[in-house]
């Protein structure tokens, strides 16, 4: 079991989290989505598995590249 | 020997000393010194000249150049090879000049003979130029020496000799020059990395800056890494100036192959048509509903192209860099063709480094005979006090002066946005001006919302329930806003079922080859801007 880290590629503001900690997800799922230039940007897991962490909630700013959730995959 | 003993002997002697000499070449700097560079993770430049080329097809070229030291009856007793190798080889099949530095004689450093050996200038440049053959500069170097000064007995002013570069930029109009960043490049090295139509470095291994740590730190008093200065986080991803990260030297000679599987020979020649083992008349059912209806929402625009294009034919250029845009070489029912999409997951605006890389790839395709398709979800430029600040407009209206000299057909899909500046930069004003539109496509000189206002200020101010006039003014655009208002009017020239973007593009990129061959040869003194 690997931890992997599910960044942000885009700088923006938090609209909404999709997946909680503990909820299983599947590659491509959406887990949160970023409001960036007016757009709802999703932040997308390549990889299955369960969320063992999300470190935003709704309305915080995100910064391209930051850590946005935690996957135990 | 007695006269009659030499002749019978012919040049046996010679042509042996000749076979050993090639033998001291191929030791590279020794033992130690390839075993350090091993040791490091690297291949020597003889080993990746091997590599990249197809097998067994290198005819190295001043392979006895170098320094000798000799006894005092004449022998040769040392030998230090020239640090750099070159020659001609093949890729696919096709002829390419090659050469790169040998780091393990003194780093690559420049070995002042009369006629520069090495990859600024001289014989390997002049090579891939009279015979108009593609050029591969494998950079390992990192430039001159200051000892330079101490062998000749005065400092010279930048760019004299043989190292000016003025035969890098001839190459630049005629001939595929592709550079790849080996290892820690710094001065002259750099520039002639950059002066290339495509640049690869490799992730952790290589590194590239105008002056290295030392010199930085004595400037700055800042303590920093060479990979802090100028690893692929900082050369290609965040500041563009190399094109393509490779995971292992293995990946980047692979690109190298990939690369130049798309480029013609030279400016006289067709790109190369490859067979196509994808279906022609492919209409993805997928493409139907790839875009959301609404459209603040993102959708993943590479697997549009994917669907669109031949089956795994992309190489998408600079992808990590201006990722607003992805701009990508790619095959038509196997014939090549560029392809520039903006990005809905960057919020598809394009800022100055999407603009950058657009300008700079559609120079390329151009160059080199490749018509252009652009898939169109383009919002307008970025706005706001930060953009400003990074020249947004100059190089917004770069990519659109780019755009208007370009010689080769350019189609454009409308798959959603086009608005303002930047999509009029994405449309054949020059050409035929051909733009076929999906039903989500929607257009205009800027986007409703916040045009409304700004145009019907003094209507809207004076009713008498302001936020209701505008709503009905917006909502009145909005309906004249339909594509098939304009299809009506042929102002867009199609408006198509997205299923059918492939075999509809297809039947005219096939058509339009003959063109292609009618336009052959030089574009425009320098070719294409580093």
């Amino acid at each position: 079991m690997a931890m992997i880290e599910v960044k942000s590629e885009i700088t923006g503001t938090v609209w909404q989290v999709k997946k909680r900690p503990g909820e299983s997800v599947e590659e491509g799922d959406t887990l949160i989505v970023i409001e960036s230039m007016k757009m709802e940007i999703p932040v997308i897991t390549e990889d299955a598995g369960v969320v063992k962490e999300v470190r935003v909630k709704e309305k915080d700013p995100v910064a391209e590249g930051e850590v946005v959730a935690v996957i135990e995959g | 020997m007695g006269r009659a003993e030499a002749r019978s002997m012919g040049w046996k002697a010679e042509i042996e000393e000749i076979h050993r000499r090639r033998r001291l070449a191929e030791a590279c700097g020794g033992p130690e010194a390839v075993a350090r560079h091993h040791a490091g993770g690297k291949l020597t430049v003889r080993e990746r000249i091997a590599r990249v080329l197809d097998a067994a097809s290198f005819r190295e070229v001043g392979k006895l150049a170098g320094r000798g030291t000799y006894d005092a009856n004449g022998a040769l007793v040392k030998f230090e090879p020239a640090p750099y190798v070159m020659g001609i080889g093949r890729i696919n099949g096709r002829p390419v000049a090659i050469g790169g530095e040998d780091y393990t004689i003194r780093a690559g450093t420049g070995f002042g003979s009369d006629r520069r050996k090495g990859g600024q200038g001289g014989f390997v440049e002049d090579l891939a130029y009279e015979y108009r053959i593609p050029l591969i500069n494998l950079v390992d170097g990192t430039g001159g020496t200051v000892n330079t000064a101490k062998r000749k007995g005065y400092t010279v002013v930048p760019g004299y000799g043989q190292d000016g570069f003025e035969r890098s930029v001839d190459l630049m109009e005629i001939v595929p020059v592709v550079s790849a960043v080996m290892g820690t490049v710094a001065g002259g090295p750099s520039a002639r990395a950059l002066l290339c139509h495509w640049s690869i470095m490799v992730r952790g291994q290589s590194q590239l800056f105008a002056a290295g740590p030392p010199v930085v730190e004595r400037a700055f008093g800042m303590p920093i890494t060479k990979e802090e200065l100028g690893g692929a986080k900082i050369a290609a991803d965040t500041a563009g100036t190399i094109d393509n990260v490779a995971e292992s030297e293995e990946d980047c000679f692979e690109q190298i192959r990939r690369f130049l599987s798309y480029m013609p020979q030279n400016v006289w020649e067709l790109p190369p048509e490859a067979p196509c083992n994808d279906a022609v008349d492919r209409c993805e059912d997928a493409l139907a509903d790839i875009v959301p209806r609404s459209s603040r929402q993102a959708y993943n625009m590479k697997k549009l192209v994917e669907m669109v294009a031949d089956r795994d034919s992309i190489f998408e250029v600079q992808p990590a860099f201006g990722r607003a845009v992805i701009t990508c070489l790619a095959r038509m029912n196997g014939k090549v063709v560029g392809i520039i999409a903006n990005n809905p997951m960057f919020g598809g605006i394009m800022d100055y480094k999407a603009a950058r890389k657009q300008a700079h790839f559609v120079e390329l395709c151009d160059m080199f005979n490749i018509p252009l398709v652009f898939f169109a979800d383009i919002p307008g430029f970025l706005i706001g006090p930060e953009s400003e600040a990074n020249a947004m407009l100059r190089e917004g209206v770069r990519a659109r002066y780019v755009g208007l000299q370009v010689s080769v057909p350019v189609f454009t899909v409308i798959v959603r946005k086009c608005y303002g500046m930047a999509g009029g930069g994405v449309i054949d004003r020059r050409g035929l001006n051909f733009k076929i539109a999906w039903p989500s496509a929607e257009w205009g000189s800027l986007p409703l919302e916040g045009g409304v206002k700004a145009a019907y200020k003094r209507e809207i101010e004076n009713a008498p329930d302001p936020a209701q006039r505008e709503r009905e003014i917006e909502e009145e655009l909005r309906r004249l806003a339909s594509p098939f208002r304009t299809a009506e009017a042929f102002a867009v020239e199609d408006l198509i079922d997205p299923r059918e973007t492939r075999p509809y593009l297809i039947h005219f990129i096939d058509a339009l080859q003959a063109r292609l061959k009618a336009q052959l040869g030089p574009r425009r003194k320098g070719g294409v801007r580093p």
